[in-house]
């Protein structure tokens, strides 16, 4: 095909690329064709989830909810006082020998390491 | 800049189910839009409407599948092209659509001869010859992007425009174009 070719087929083309098709109501009618399901559903799955935490609240302290978590509350902190007065009671005495350098290269790890681990992941996520 | 603001539309659209967002893409794409299926069905102006209306519908339901890797523009044609297949292939036509009908509904809008002309020399060509020639020749678009929205290899495409454009060629040439 030579450049004559192409020059023609353009200027054929060129006026149908100029070509601005009047809107004469289509916006109008796609946008009443739009469907509502999408937020309708959204909006009614808010409502409801909104509804059974309402519902479940009310149930809570009509049926002396707040009660029984306090009881639950009492009876976990007594059990773990008793555990650590236990623990206490029982723990071997002997000494722990502490190595120095066991000591400064954890220091190390806490104090450098992951400080510069947390810095380098927070710079490639920001 | 135009890009940005569609970005803008779209993030509306899709956070706040903003309808008037959406409103102002319409209108902004339903000439190109309707324009590139007018080109697709060969002039048939109720069939491009309802294809139209389709792609828009159908772009609003998947507005959050949009990522801004490309251009809004080059989405929307995408989601249109699928339109076009999806409808061809539930005709079973595998063959040129019908012209008669096609060329028949065209005739009530201006520049009567031209656009008979422009559908007569469309309908010489296979789909995708016509979809890639009307892509770059009309609507302006490279064949990178007209690779993305026809899932076509550019290869491919530089094939059906080499095609597509010795057709119009001998078309133009028989019709006294060359004079």
């Amino acid at each position: 095909m030579t450049d004559k070719d192409n020059i023609m087929i353009e200027d054929f083309f060129k006026q149908a690329a100029q070509q601005q098709i009047e809107d004469n109501g289509f916006t109008e009618r796609v946008m009443q064709n739009l469907p509502e399901t999408v937020s309708k559903s959204r909006r009614l799955s808010h409502l409801w989830t909104l509804f059974c935490v309402a519902l479940g609240v009310v149930i809570f302290f009509i049926f002396g909810g707040w009660e029984i978590v306090q009881l639950g509350w009492m009876g976990a902190l007594r059990m773990v006082a008793t555990s650590m007065e236990v623990f206490m009671q029982t723990a071997p005495t002997t000494e722990i020998t502490l190595n120095l350098w066991v000591l400064l290269g954890l220091a190390a790890f806490v104090l450098v390491y992951l400080p510069y681990q947390t810095g380098r992941k927070l710079s490639s996520v920001l | 800049m135009a890009d940005l603001n569609d970005i803008s539309l779209v993030t509306q659209v899709a956070v706040f189910h903003n309808k008037r967002a959406f409103d102002q893409l319409v209108r902004k794409y339903q000439s190109p839009v309707r324009r590139f299926f007018l080109n697709q069905t060969l002039g048939d102006e109720q069939l491009s409407d309802d294809l139209a209306q389709e792609t828009f519908i159908k772009a609003y339901l998947n507005i959050t599948k949009f990522k801004g890797m490309a251009s809004f523009s080059t989405w929307l044609f995408r989601i249109a092209y699928n339109v076009h297949y999806d409808y061809m292939r539930s005709l079973h036509q595998t063959e040129d659509i019908d012209t008669s009908s096609a060329l028949r509904t065209s005739s009530t809008s201006g520049n009567e001869s031209l656009k008979m002309d422009l559908y007569k020399a469309l309908s010489l060509l296979k789909p995708d010859e016509r979809t890639c020639i009307t892509l770059q020749l009309i609507d302006g678009h490279q064949v990178d992007k007209i690779a993305e929205i026809t899932g076509i290899p550019a290869n491919t495409v530089k094939s059906h425009l080499k095609r597509g454009k010795d057709k119009m060629a001998i078309y133009l040439k028989q019709n006294g174009y060359d004079r």
